[in-house]
């Protein structure tokens, strides 16, 4: 098992060195350099230079690339361009608040999914059924930026509920939560439902109803096991999106997290901070990548033991 | 395959699918879609250019039945102008995402070894890689507008195909079948284009399907961030973007496309849906 | 005359009362002391070090906390602050007499050696200010006595003393530099009515009021700097009270706010003009009559109207009306909107509408690329759009590229623009003409070494820019001015569409509050809460 993890976290190194090097050859090639953005145009050619030599900006993209990669060995992300910060510091800023919101959005993905699901495969055809259905087809279709809009405008213009924007309660983070978790809601209520459905039909369940046992019991039992494995893979897969939606998420709630970070180090041409914030989510899908499957090895010891 | 056996699944394809009530909604849709991309200038009661300053954030009324925007444009004109640019990005970066992820799906798939390693580090990266500095690259170097961003698009959407074409190659790779065609000397192409190919046929077409409704988003997405489509080319994304600044006094600037955007994802996916369930129902959801 | 004493008791009574009910008049009307103010803002600044930061959102808070020798009034004038007064010793060197008794928040006293501290940390050292070269040709400070100070500058520069109330020339305690070293961005140390209280990154600074500045104390205890990036969400903030002062906000609510009366909404005209400049050095543009003619193709009236909404009025020239050497340059005389005025002048240039209504030149078809930006300035790409409708009108197909600001500003920057138009904002940062004509319109200013987007070249106003920057005659240098932009105005180099009122909302209660012309000069300390 612990040879499986190892294996794993060191596949994702070459990846990430990858990445690394991609996201600096890119910021290399696009128009835009960070010194001039960041002394905007009241800056002089004299001071501009100045500045990208004092920050080792103007040696050669190989240099650079060697050296950061020297700093990381020793566990130094750099400094960012535009603020002079250590990027370690700037992202321990503002990765709590977007692990607090996609932690968030996944509790009510799955608590809400999994639910309607479950009472959906319970019920096929109800009136509940045909709204969870229809629900988890609009949940798919929204655009998140447009749901968050839309959430605003009601629950913060017109019903005053809830704050529009920020950080700092709980009521800050319902609305962009949600907004972040409905796709995933969506597709969990989708994936339950059909998983709960087919284990219903079994003969077997049949027999066990005939004898009496419990209903909830037996679609507790069977039929969320055999969800089981769909869903932490779709989780898996939607951990991605979710991570992309914070972004989108973050922009519209003024959600002070690393998607926000990472639009503004791209617009400021800052690599050394995008670098940095690139790294840690890169890991992150590492990190949950793996999970899913030893939770996977959990249910089905044979998964672990082929590495 | 033989033509009657071909016909005989085709029609099956085809009643299983006229079964389903969702899917002929998704169908139509979709139909609606494609009318509207073609018959724009004839059904759109304005020039979707046309502005009228004193007239800016109008509601839905006589005067603009779905109102106007900031600057007096007809918002439902530009909502029909508006699918153009969403089809054009829905179809065409899904054939890019296609066409990319049968490439390296497949030769990733069947060859193995070195080339699927190298494949799939690649594809890691670039699912890493932050969207939207690639968006900002493809747009640098090509210059920004609705084709450019489509291929940004399409490239975002490959690594997503190459991974299922390839988990597809997989599976059939080592069948029986194929294995009895390489013994009998066909030729690596042929085996993956009539053999192979033909047999995930219908998960690629339900994939892209899906996967057209994706790319509207992405493409909505970038317009809200700034880069795509430029004006006065309407954009439904663009178009919720800019309407954002108004959503206290004129709700409907940004609502309007919003619902555009979701009625044309909503027709992908039950289209998409459909399909998927008509040809292969073991694989309902 | 008996009578008269007879009354003097109740006459005497009568009137204490009535003065006693004046005084207390005066007490209820009169500034309360103490309260927080909240206030927000689009971003948070990078440092509090005005060597570093130079831009609006690190300003707004440290023109609270530092202080320079002058500033500018709300009228323009120069006004002392840390310098009591100031005398021309020559062309290059200027004298100041500096304030007694006035102390560093640290407890340091202020004196001529914290002068040169600042201007040599700014102007000698390395790295030195970032806005140094804005300045001008600064040489350094000398000490001549514990309350006098001389500033030199390396060749005869008429903006000198403007560039001086710069908010970025506060003056620094050397003690408090030396103590926190390359950290001093967080940890601010001036002579002004505020301290520095905390910064939690992204989210808010706070300072409070210095209960020993030398001046009239602050009346309110602390404000509090938050970010809110979104436009919509400062204003939803004011009215929830979450917020009582707005920075930057939303223009199209503001007729609305004005109306209902429920908050203040203070604006002065500000020192920021939006423009579509022209690239002369590209052909269709170089031709003037072409620019004369699009120039009365543009409505800026309605666009103001409709797209500002009170947020910006007309420009009256390429400066803004505070600056020195100001003139106003009678544009809209110039250039009324005169759709036909402008066909008759493409007409005569050589250019007539083709079948599709473009205008065309033979075989050449008006087809113009535009660089503009989306979010940058105020309105900045809607304004755009709704000007290439108008020339739409006239037959112009004007091609907008809008790009996000890193691209647009790179090829702004860049020797070689490979487009005819442009949108750009501009302030003249310290005030004085010099900045902009020397920058903007003197012809071997052309990107990369200037500013001369336009790449604008006339050995005339050249001349005057030139010897205008050099004499420290300032009726002269007005003069010079004037008649440069009267030669400008002919030409047209830009289209001024807005100049951009500075704009700041606040809840009813939030008194004692004036907005200052110049954008960076945010100033707290007569702000009082009457609640």
């Amino acid at each position: 098992m612990a040879f499986f993890v190892l294996r794993r976290l060191l596949l994702a190194i070459p990846v990430v060195l990858g990445v690394i090097f991609c996201v600096m050859l890119t910021i290399e090639m696009i128009p835009g350099d960070p010194v001039t953005l960041m002394l905007g145009e009241h800056a002089t050619r004299e001071a501009v230079e100045q500045v990208r030599h004092a920050l080792g900006l103007d040696r050669p993209l190989l240099v650079r690339y060697v050296q950061y990669l020297g700093k990381l060995v020793r566990g130094d992300l750099g400094r960012s361009i535009r603020e002079g910060r250590q990027v370690s510091q700037e992202l321990a800023d503002v990765w709590p608040a977007t692990l607090e919101l996609t932690l968030a959005a996944l509790v009510i993905a799955v608590l809400a999914g999994v639910g309607a699901g479950i009472i959906s495969a319970v019920w096929p055809n109800s009136p509940f059924d045909a709204l969870a259905r229809v629900g988890s087809l609009f949940g798919l279709s929204m655009p998140i930026f447009w749901t968050g809009l839309s959430l605003i405008v009601v629950f913060s213009l017109w019903l005053q509920w809830l704050p529009v924007g920020g950080t700092g309660s709980l009521r800050h983070l319902i609305l962009p939560a949600t907004t972040l978790s409905l796709p995933s809601m969506a597709m969990v209520a989708r994936m339950t439902r059909s998983s709960v459905l087919e284990v219903l039909r079994e003969d077997y369940i049949r027999t066990a109803r005939a004898k009496g046992v419990g209903e909830v019991l037996v679609v507790l039992k069977h039929g969320l096991r055999n969800a089981f494995i769909p869903i932490v893979t779709l989780l898996g897969l939607q951990f991605g999106q979710l991570l992309g939606g914070a972004v989108l998420t973050e922009t519209v709630f003024a959600w002070p997290g690393l998607g926000r970070l990472i639009v503004r180090a791209i617009f400021a041409r800052d690599y050394i901070l995008l670098q940095g914030a690139i790294l840690v989510f890169s890991l992150a899908f590492v990190v949950v990548n793996l999970l899913v499957d030893l939770s996977y090895a959990a249910i089905d010891p044979r998964v672990g033991r082929q590495g | 395959m033989g033509s009657t056996a071909g016909a005989r699944m085709r029609s099956d394809v085809w009643r299983r699918f006229r079964k389903n009530r969702l899917a002929l909604v998704g169908l139509l849709s979709v139909g609606l879609l494609v009318l509207a991309a073609v018959l724009a200038p004839v059904l759109a009661p304005a020039d979707p250019g046309q502005q009228d300053l004193p007239a800016k954030r109008t509601a839905p009324g006589r005067q603009f039945l779905l109102g106007a925007d900031e600057f007096g444009r007809d918002i439902l004109s530009r909502i029909i102008f508006g699918t153009r640019v969403a089809l054009m990005v829905g179809t065409v970066s899904v054939g890019i995402a296609l066409g990319l992820g049968l490439v390296f799906g497949m030769l990733s798939g069947y060859l193995g070894g070195i080339m699927d390693a190298s494949v799939s580090r690649a594809m890691e990266i670039l699912l890493a890689f932050p969207y939207l500095l690639l968006a900002i690259a493809v747009v640098s170097a090509l210059g920004p507008g609705v084709l450019n961003t489509t291929l940004a698009v399409g490239i975002w959407a490959t690594p997503a195909f190459t991974r299922i074409i390839r988990a597809s190659v997989l599976t059939l790779r080592d069948t029986e079948y194929v294995q009895a065609a390489r013994a009998l000397g066909v030729s690596t192409s042929a085996i993956l284009s009539r053999h192979i190919l033909r047999n995930f046929l219908p998960t690629i077409i339900v994939y892209s399907t899906l996967y057209m409704a994706n790319a509207i988003l992405v493409e909505a997405a970038l317009s809200f961030l700034g880069l795509g489509v430029q004006p006065p080319t309407p954009s439904w994304g663009l178009m919720v973007a800019t309407g954002r600044d108004f959503l206290l006094v004129a709700p409907h600037i940004a609502t309007i496309p919003g619902l555009a955007i979701m009625f044309a994802v909503l027709g992908f996916n039950l289209l998409g849906d459909g399909l998927r369930d008509a040809l292969d129902p073991r694989l309902r959801t | 005359m008996g009578g008269w004493r007879k009354g003097a008791p109740y006459v005497l009574a009568a009137a204490l009362v009535l003065a006693a009910g004046g005084l207390w008049q005066d007490v209820q009307a009169g500034e309360k002391r103490g309260g927080t103010l909240t206030i927000v803002r689009p971003t948070d600044p990078v440092s509090l070090d005005s060597n570093l930061e130079t831009t609006a959102p690190g300003a707004w808070v440290y023109y609270n906390i530092t202080e320079p020798l002058i500033v500018l009034d709300e009228q323009g004038k120069l006004q002392p602050r840390l310098a009591t007064s100031w005398q021309v010793l020559s062309p290059t060197k200027v004298r100041f007499k500096l304030r007694p008794n006035v102390k560093f928040h640290d407890g340091t006293p202020f004196n001529a050696s914290a002068v040169k501290f600042t201007v040599d940390r700014a102007f000698n050292e390395k790295p030195g200010a970032r806005w140094a070269s804005l300045a001008g040709p600064f040489a350094g400070a000398e000490v001549v006595d514990d309350l006098t100070v001389d500033l030199s500058t390396k060749e005869p520069y008429g903006p000198a003393l403007r560039s001086l109330a710069m908010a970025y020339v506060g003056i620094v305690s050397p003690a408090a530099v030396k103590k926190h070293g390359e950290n001093y961005g967080r940890n601010p140390v001036g002579t002004g009515p505020f301290t520095f209280v905390e910064w939690r990154t992204n989210t808010s600074i706070t300072i409070e009021r210095n209960n020993d500045y030398w001046g009239d104390k602050a009346l309110i205890d602390r404000a509090v700097f938050k970010v809110v990036p979104e436009e919509g969400a400062r204003m939803i903030s004011l009215r929830t009270g979450e917020a009582d002062m707005v920075i930057i906000p939303s223009p199209s609510q503001l007729p609305a706010l004005k109306r209902e009366g429920q908050v203040n909404v203070y604006e002065v005209v500000g020192g920021r003009i939006i423009f579509v400049g022209f690239n002369l050095a590209k052909p269709i543009v170089d031709d003037v009559l072409v620019r004369q003619a699009m120039s009365h193709a543009v409505n800026v009236n309605t666009i103001l109207e409709n797209i500002y909404e009170g947020a910006a009025v007309r420009p009256r020239g390429y400066l803004a009306p505070t600056v020195f050497g100001f003139k106003d340059m009678g544009l809209d005389k110039l250039y009324p909107y005169d759709k036909a005025m402008a066909k008759a002048l493409f007409a005569k240039a050589g250019w007539t509408p083709g079948p599709d209504g473009i205008l065309q030149k033979g075989s050449q078809k008006m087809t113009l690329s535009w660089l503009a930006s989306r979010g940058r300035y105020l309105k900045d790409a809607e304004m755009a759009e709704a000007v290439q409708a108008q020339l739409k009108e006239v037959g112009v197909d004007a091609r907008i590229q809008f790009l996000e600001w890193g691209a647009v500003f790179s090829q702004m920057r860049s020797a070689n623009l490979d487009h005819h138009m442009y949108t750009f904002g501009w302030i003249t940062t310290n005030n004085d003409a010099d900045y902009t004509m020397f920058s903007s319109f003197l012809c071997k200013n052309a990107p990369p070494t200037g500013w001369n987007r336009a790449r604008y070249c006339n050995p005339k106003v050249d001349e005057l820019i030139e010897k205008a920057r050099r004499s420290v005659d300032q009726a002269a240098r007005e003069k010079m001015y004037a008649e440069a932009q009267s030669l400008m105005a002919k030409e047209p180099i830009w289209i001024p569409v807005a100049n951009t009122k500075e704009v700041v909302v606040t809840q009813r209660f939030v008194r004692g509050f004036s907005v200052h012309p110049v954008e960076y000069n945010l100033d707290l300390s007569k702000v009082w809460l009457d609640k």
